[in-house]
Parts: C-alpha cells; structure tokens; sequence
C-alpha cells in the first residue's frame, strides 16, 4: 500500500506548468503549444521561460491539433494546451487523424475537467475521458494531486503513441508524500479492505478517502484504489481487488459512461468477477453553470456523502450511513474563462 | 442605455467581484442600438455567439422591461438560469455558445429556415467577436452565407481587440477584417463601436440588403468606465468592492446627466 497525507489537504499553484519547464530545459525536442488559454495552462511559465519553443495557435484547436501533429512527425515532442472540452470534443476528428492513427507523440493536456469549471456545459468536460479512451492508441491520465501531476510530465514524455492528460486548474491539493512513485503501469492501493473496492481517479480521490474514513469508523473496510491511468487500466489490480470484496465503487469526475466506471465494469466482466458495482458521476446528464464547485458536485452526485451512500447501499447495510460534512468552499471561486 | 447597461453590469459582477464586465462594457452601445432600434421581439432572431457577453443581453433586456431587476440578481449564481456563460437555459436569446465560434452558424442555420419556410420579414442578428475569427467555422458559416445570398443576416463584429491571451493582434493577424468578409460575399462597414447612432443607422441599412451584412465595430473592453485601472484584464476584469463603488457612483453620476441633459 502507498502512503497518502491527511486532510485537509495543502494546496499548490502551477505544479504541471513548473513541471513542464523543468523538463524542457533539459530536452530541447518538447515545443509548447497554447490555444488561448496560457495563464490558465500554467503554461506562462513555458512561455517566459522558453520563449522560443513556444506557441500561439491561437482560439484554432483544429489547426492547433494539426500543427501538433506535423511536429510530431517532425521529431518534436508537443505538449499541446486547451480546455478539455475544446482538446477532445473540437478537435476530435484532427486528433484521430492527425495524431492518434499515425501513433504521434503529441501530448494532448486538457484543463479543467468535469464539474470542476462552472462555467456550464460548453467548458465542463464530462465526456473527455471517455472520447480519447475510445480512440485507438490513446494514453488516458487523470491524476489526482500536484505530486502525480509533477511526476506525470516526465513518465509520459518518451511514452510511445499519444497522450491525454485532463489536469485540474488552480489549487491544487497534495494528497502524496514527496516521495510518493506515480506510476504509469499500475494502480495504487491506498487502503486495505475486503468489504468495498472504490476505484477512483482525479479529483475524486479525495472524497474516496474520506468516505473510507467515514465506513471504516462503522465498520466497513475499503480498498481505496486510485487509478491515475485509465487507459490502458491496470486490469490485473481492478480485477484483484474487486474480486477479493463484496461491492465495487468507481468515483470519477466525469459521466459514467465511458470512462473509468466503465473500463472497471468491461475489467469486472471480462474477468468473471460478479459483484455488484456502482458508478459515481455524472448519471448520462449534462450538467450546469453556477458560481461555486462544490453545488455542482453535490447537486450532480459527486460529494463523499455519495460515495458513501453507494458504498452502503451496495453491501445492502441497513440502518442510516455514516454522514460526511459538507464540502468546504474552494479558494479557487469563480474563473471558468 | 449604454451607460444603464454598464451600470447593470457592474451591479451584476459587484458582488462576486470580477466576472465578463470587459464584454459589457466592450459592446454596450451595440445591444443598446440593436435593442432600441431595429430588433422586433417575437419577430427577429438573436444569436449571441461569445456567450461570455450575454452579461450585456440580460442587462439590455432590462432595460427594455422584458427582464424583471429580481431575475437580473441572480445572474451567475448557483441555481440560477442567467448563467454566466450562456446556454440552452439562457432566456431571450435564440442562440448562444460558451464554446467560441459556433453561433454564425446558429444565425445563418436560422435565416435559412426562413427563407426554406417562405418567411422574407424576419431578420437574424448574430453577436460575434473578433477573437473567433480565429475559428474556421465562422468562415465557413460566412462562405455559406455569402454563396446562398442570405441577406436577412446581420452580424455585428466586436472588435475590441481582446481575447484571453492578450491583445488580438499579438496573436493572430485578423486584419483587414472587413475585407475578408467583403471577399466571402458580404456587406462590410468598419464603424466606432461606441457610437451608438452609428451602429443603429448601420443596423437600418441591412434590411433591405441583398447580401447578409457584417457590422465591424471597434471597441475597447474599458470603454466608458473611467476608473478602472490602465492593467485591466478586458476578458475577468477584477472589481473589489472599492472599485466597485467607484464604478457605481461614476455610472450613477453619467446617467444622471444623460437624464438631465
């Protein structure tokens, strides 16, 4: 098992675009890519930094996929910059074309996903994850704390192929020890227990942890796994761990279809591990503007009192479950651009 | 009403502090022009491409009555239907998209339903910025409209110069816009976006065109709010609460002469 920090957790600014520069310094093939959105990447740092080797493609993710692409070919390695919503849904055909059938690496990050922007439908990315996971030859990343998100960088850069990354914007928390090991091939068991596997990826990483707090003081025993690759998952572990308990969570910030509820689902089935699963996120339904995160997450089925309400329901425990307290308001407020 | 529709706009961003008041104050004088000139309620169609901007919309429909002061104080919070970024949800508008550069198309989808359906008195107004130039469907929405001869299409252009990663021009060459549009089959005039009587009688030129017509208005995303700072970030203008003051009695004050005047 790997060691995590309690909460609440502290928070950092900027970890991936820190991380990206660091790296670029010593690899003069990385060439950055920006569609519009530089400060809110974190890639003005890239840009101050390394002027020379960075790009304005402007608000033209079409081109800026293309453009990626035939740098790749080129013997460039792009780390290529937007919302998610706008990396996947705008540009899909480019990047199938472009990038993911001739096997480029172009790295492909998307901000802000899920719920976690509330700006409404057209920048929540609820679907990203299940768009790239459909796309042959995609890397899928959805890392949950600024440790991974450092590591990340320097994992994916030499990976063969393409790679999505849909990395959370502003604060982001630290959940890692220092000294933690992200690693691309497996998942990582947090926490040991027989009666309920709770995959979770992302943000919602924290809100697994703390319903398994909240079930372990009743009695009931998590295995908290957090799957920062969904793509290719980890099945040996998905189907290990939910084989040796007697429910399944999956917890992500996103729809549950298509995404990392399902590649657990298609692992349960496929392996013959017949135990009931529920899937945390966003239940086949768009979601909405608003001025604070945590009224999407409650509102839309993403809070730990969900997941704990799942991981209860799912054992058929009777009696009320345990309660989680109510999000705490981010510092990050309002800033979907 | 481009002054009242700036004083909406800063009550509506002041009590979270910052928020798209770059984009009211960037195109206040063309939704005052377009709704107390030419837009027929029930009548026309209005597409509001940069759905940031539906700030401006909200306020300029409250002016017009058609928008009560309590809905208007709900804008962006939790629950309520005047998000921040509009969407399906957003009233009064027959189209709008968060996701840049869509909504040419929405307008000239709507003016072609008119004409399938034998309707030659309705007019489409899009509300497009010159930030989306940079997405090629707008040129394909222009191409389209300028080969079907869709002159029931008037588009005014916002060009204020602004888009998230700076000035426009540092990142994308756009110019001469009006030419490139000219060159898809359109009308073009290249006006002061802050003149409204300019823009209502650009506005009146368009209905009896022959081709659909584009409105280049230039404009500033500060434009007649003289106390926020020169560093004023046009897209997420900040407004702590002092500033916020200061707006309010610098707004109150402008149209008080207005009235007076």
């Amino acid at each position: 098992m790997l060691a995590h920090e309690e909460p609440p957790y502290r928070t950092v600014l900027k970890p991936y675009g820190r991380a990206l520069v660091d790296l670029a310094r010593g690899r003069d093939d990385i060439v950055c890519l920006s569609g519009d959105l530089t400060r809110q990447c974190e890639v003005d740092l890239f840009q101050e930094e390394l002027p020379d080797r960075f790009v304005h493609a402007g608000m033209a993710e079409a081109n800026m996929m293309g453009l990626a692409g035939a740098l790749a070919r080129s013997g460039h390695i792009p780390f290529v910059h937007t919302f998610g919503v706008f990396a996947t849904r705008r540009s899909l055909d480019q990047v199938i074309n472009a990038i993911a059938y001739p096997e480029l690496p172009v790295r492909i990050v998307g901000f802000m996903p899920g719920i976690s922007s509330p700006g409404g439908p057209s920048h929540q990315a609820i679907d990203d994850v299940s768009l790239m996971r459909s796309v042959p030859g995609m890397t899928v990343i959805d890392v949950a704390d600024a440790v991974q998100t450092r590591q990340v960088v320097r994992a994916v850069v030499d990976l063969p192929g393409p790679v999505y990354m849909r990395l959370k914007r502003g604060e982001i928390p630290v959940i890692f020890p220092d000294d933690h090991q992200l690693s691309l091939e497996h998942a990582q068991l947090l926490t040991d227990g027989d009666d309920v596997a709770l995959f979770a990826s992302g943000m919602m990483l924290a809100a697994a942890l703390a319903a398994e707090r909240l079930l372990r003081g009743e009695g009931v025993s998590v295995s908290v796994v957090n799957v920062p690759v969904v793509k290719p998952l980890d099945t040996a572990t998905v189907a290990a761990v939910a084989g040796r308990c007697r429910s399944v969570i999956t917890a992500e910030n996103h729809s549950v279809i298509g995404g990392l509820g399902s590649a657990v689902a298609e692992t349960m089935a496929e392996a013959g591990v017949g135990h009931p699963l529920r899937r945390i996120g966003l239940q086949d339904t768009f979601a909405e503007g608003a001025m604070t995160v945590p009224y999407l997450f409650e509102k839309y089925g993403l809070s730990t009192q969900h997941v704990v309400d799942a991981a209860w329901t799912s054992l058929g425990q009777t009696g009320p479950p345990p309660r989680a307290a109510a999000a705490a308001e981010t510092s990050d407020g309002y800033s979907p651009v | 009403m481009a002054t009242a529709i700036r004083l909406r706009a800063v009550r509506m961003v002041a009590p979270q502090g910052f928020g798209y008041l770059g984009q009211a104050l960037s195109s206040a004088e063309q939704f005052a022009a377009l709704y107390s000139s030419v837009l027929r309620v029930g009548v026309d169609r209005i597409v509001v491409s940069p759905a940031h901007y539906v700030i401006a919309a909200y306020a300029a429909a409250a002016e017009m009555g058609v928008l009560d002061d309590e809905a208007l104080a709900t804008y962006g919070k939790d629950g309520s239907s005047l998000e921040a970024i509009g969407t399906e949800r957003t009233p009064l508008l027959d189209y709008t998209c968060g996701s840049l550069g869509q909504g040419l198309s929405a307008a000239v989808g709507f003016a072609l339903s008119d004409r399938l359906k034998g309707r030659p008195e309705p007019r489409t107004f899009a509300f497009v910025s010159d930030g989306e130039l940079e997405e090629g469907q707008v040129w394909e929405a222009a191409m389209f409209a300028g080969h079907q001869r869709l002159s029931r299409v008037t588009v005014l252009l916002d060009a204020n110069n602004s888009q998230v990663d700076g000035a426009v021009d540092t990142i994308t060459t756009i110019e001469p816009i009006a030419d490139k549009w000219r060159d898809f089959g359109w009308d073009a005039t290249d006006i002061d976006g802050h003149d409204v009587d300019v823009i209502i009688e650009a506005l009146g030129c368009g209905a009896d065109a022959t081709r659909p017509q584009v409105i280049v208005c230039r404009t500033s995303t500060v434009h007649g709010l003289d106390c926020l700072p020169p560093d004023a970030d046009g897209h997420f203008i900040k407004l702590p609460p002092e500033l916020a003051d200061l707006a309010l009695a610098e707004l109150t004050e402008k149209l008080g002469r207005h009235a007076g005047a």
